[in-house]
């Protein structure tokens, strides 16, 4: 187990420094250099452009810029912002606690309405439930993230008024609230965001969870309950479900990236201060450094999250736990 | 010429012979499903292709941008007009040609390099296939918007065909993991063993032997391949950092109007309910593909 732990790790590594190598091969491969903008000003003069050259060291050879890339990276110095005035670490690390919640609660929320969803489907199969069911997860499952919000924003905060517009708080109220006042606007800001991004994660965990569970029913150990005289429902949540769950380790894993894309989208709709916010405004801007550290962090959290999904499996799966 | 021996015309007679592609397609077309995905696929692509034609307006011009602009869905615009007085309907039309184009463009380009990588790796393992895979294994955890927006972002104005080549180059990687999967899974496989004997070259056997076993995996990936392209690509353009002004793309006509998209929700409602249509038929088409593939194997 602890061989095995090492190794992923190690591999978490090597896929981080991969990433670090194609962010950089990307950066060098770009006509001009990262701040080719603030160098394009007439009124900077040449030496004064040396200078920013030389301080950035993009005067020096390629293979010693890159180790020095790579330095910076593993003491988590990503450039400084343009359109922010700040170190890129300290707009990312500002933004990131919003990301993860949202993205904590859309995980959480949609694996739990996905699997809700297949056993409601598995537990009638066949039927017009499951049929129009599979149809409304097929709907979400082919929507793009940014039109879903579009259409949430659209009908929840201007046609029904239910939900504020946009941001993480009350722009005016919220320092004049309670303790109380203020966890509740956070929650009512909260909410339409993290409904859009679970209805389209739990698409897929809903149709991922159905087959697995329809995969599972055969099996001579279900053959066997039913013929112990076990309820259809109690097969289902006792013997079958147990053993589609597994499969759902792996599914949060390979679900980061998704959660992420809807996320980038979700905050830029919703004005949630969180990273994908500042990214796509940095694009506006061209705040080159601010988008590639996005870029980084972003890989970063979506290798962790597989590698945490492949631990907790190994964990979880008593065939593994033993080596 | 030797004439075929008593027992291969057994086995012939015993199993008659229909290619591959035949099968699929009867399999396909046996289900209600797919069939409707595939005539209602067929009416988007000829509204795509037919879009000089039956546009009632031209799609870039701005006849009045004082007068016209902001309408709401009325007869003359029955899908409104945007901020600059463009009928949104010929966008949403000329938009399709352009999404579909870029998907299936984007999609040969993922096909090409995925399928070349990915039979590489399998066919050559070793330390070479190990590389490869450490490589790919990168690439598939930078989410593939993420990477895109590295790429837009260093290079701000790129012309359509770099844009279908980005989309291409960003998309393989799922797929090349399958195609090595497969053949590594037949690179031992009697027929290829009888290839070798006969003295038939690497690429002979990639080519005449490994590949043609790969067609139903490379044909879902292609299906679900060019509806992810149709969907990033409307982000991208949503962001506006896809489709250049004034194409029209369905992802850039909602961007045209994301600025009020409470006053102007025509632009944002019906480029969607297009894309919605034409990315859920297309994953229809490819989970049923699938399904062929997967109850044969």
């Amino acid at each position: 187990m602890i061989r095995y732990i090492a190794r992923r790790l190690g591999q978490a590594v090597v896929i981080v420094a991969i990433v670090a190598a194609i962010t950089f091969a990307l950066i060098h491969l770009a006509p001009g250099d990262p701040f080719s903008a603030v160098l394009d000003n007439p009124n900077v003069s040449e030496t004064v452009r040396e200078t920013l050259r030389a301080q950035y060291g993009l005067d020096r050879p390629l293979p010693e810029q890159f180790v020095r890339y790579v330095g910076a990276l593993a003491r988590g110095e990503m450039g400084w912002s343009f359109s922010h005035d700040r170190p890129v670490r300290e707009v990312l690390a500002s933004a990131l606690p919003n990301t993860v919640l949202l993205m904590g609660v859309a995980l959480v929320a949609s694996f739990a309405l996905g699997i809700l969803v297949a056993l409601l489907q598995v537990a009638r199969r066949g039927s017009l439930i499951d049929h129009s069911l599979s149809g409304i997860t097929l709907l979400f499952f082919s929507m793009p993230d940014f039109w879903l919000a579009i259409l949430s924003l659209l009908a929840l905060t201007y046609w029904l008024p239910i939900f504020p517009v946009g941001g993480a708080v009350d722009p005016v109220m919220h320092e004049y609230l309670s303790l109380g006042g203020r966890i509740v606007d956070r929650l009512k800001h909260l909410a339409l965001p993290a409904l859009t991004l679970t209805l389209l994660a739990s698409a897929s965990v809903a149709r991922y969870q159905r087959a697995a569970l329809l995969d599972v029913l055969p099996a001579d150990y279900i053959r066997t309950a039913r013929l112990k005289g076990l309820t259809e429902k109690e097969i289902l949540r006792r013997h079958a479900l147990r053993n589609a769950l597994l499969p759902i380790i792996t599914l949060i894993g390979l679900s980061f990236p998704a959660l992420l894309t809807g996320a980038f989208f979700i905050e830029r709709i919703f004005a949630w201060p969180g990273m994908g916010y500042a990214v796509v405004n940095a694009i506006g801007t061209r705040d080159y450094p601010l988008v590639v550290g996005g870029v980084i962090i972003g890989s970063i959290m979506v290798t962790l999250g597989s590698l945490l999904a492949d631990l907790l499996y190994a964990w979880a799966d008593p065939r593994l736990r033993g080596h | 010429m030797p004439g075929p021996t008593p027992d291969s015309a057994v086995i012939s007679a015993a199993r008659p012979r229909e290619s591959p592609l035949g099968l699929t397609v009867r399999t396909l077309l046996r289900r209600r499903s797919s069939r409707i995905a595939l005539v209602l696929l067929g009416v988007i692509v000829l509204v795509g292709a037919l879009a000089p034609f039956i546009a009632p307006y031209d799609p870039a011009a701005q006849p009045d941008i004082v007068a016209l602009k902001d309408l709401p869905p009325s007869l003359a615009h029955p899908f409104g007009t945007d901020p600059y007085s463009r009928d949104v309907l010929s966008r949403v039309l000329y938009g399709a040609r352009l999404s579909l184009m870029i998907g299936i463009l984007a999609t040969i380009v993922s096909l090409t390099v995925g399928v070349a990588y990915g039979a590489i790796a399998g066919y050559m393992g070793g330390t070479l296939d190990a590389l490869m895979m450490r490589v790919l294994d990168a690439f598939l955890s930078i989410p593939r918007l993420l990477l895109m927006l590295g790429v837009l972002v260093a290079w701000p104005h790129l012309s359509i065909g770099a844009l279908v080549l980005f989309l291409g180059l960003t998309g393989w990687f799922g797929l090349s993991r399958i195609v090595r999967g497969q053949v590594l899974a037949l690179k031992h496989a009697e027929f290829v063993t009888a290839a070798q004997a006969l003295g038939a070259s690497r690429r002979r056997i990639l080519a005449r032997h490994l590949l043609p076993n790969l067609v139903s995996p490379i044909a879902v990936a292609a299906t679900l391949g060019v509806a992810h392209v149709i969907v990033l690509e409307a982000g991208l353009s949503y962001l506006g950092i896809g489709v250049p002004q004034p194409l029209a793309s369905w992802g850039n006509i909602i961007q045209d109007g994301a600025d009020q998209v409470a006053r102007l929700w025509w632009m944002s409602l019906f480029p969607g309910l297009f894309m919605v249509l034409t990315v859920m038929m297309l994953n229809i088409l490819g989970e049923a593909l699938r399904d062929v593939y997967e109850r044969r194997v």
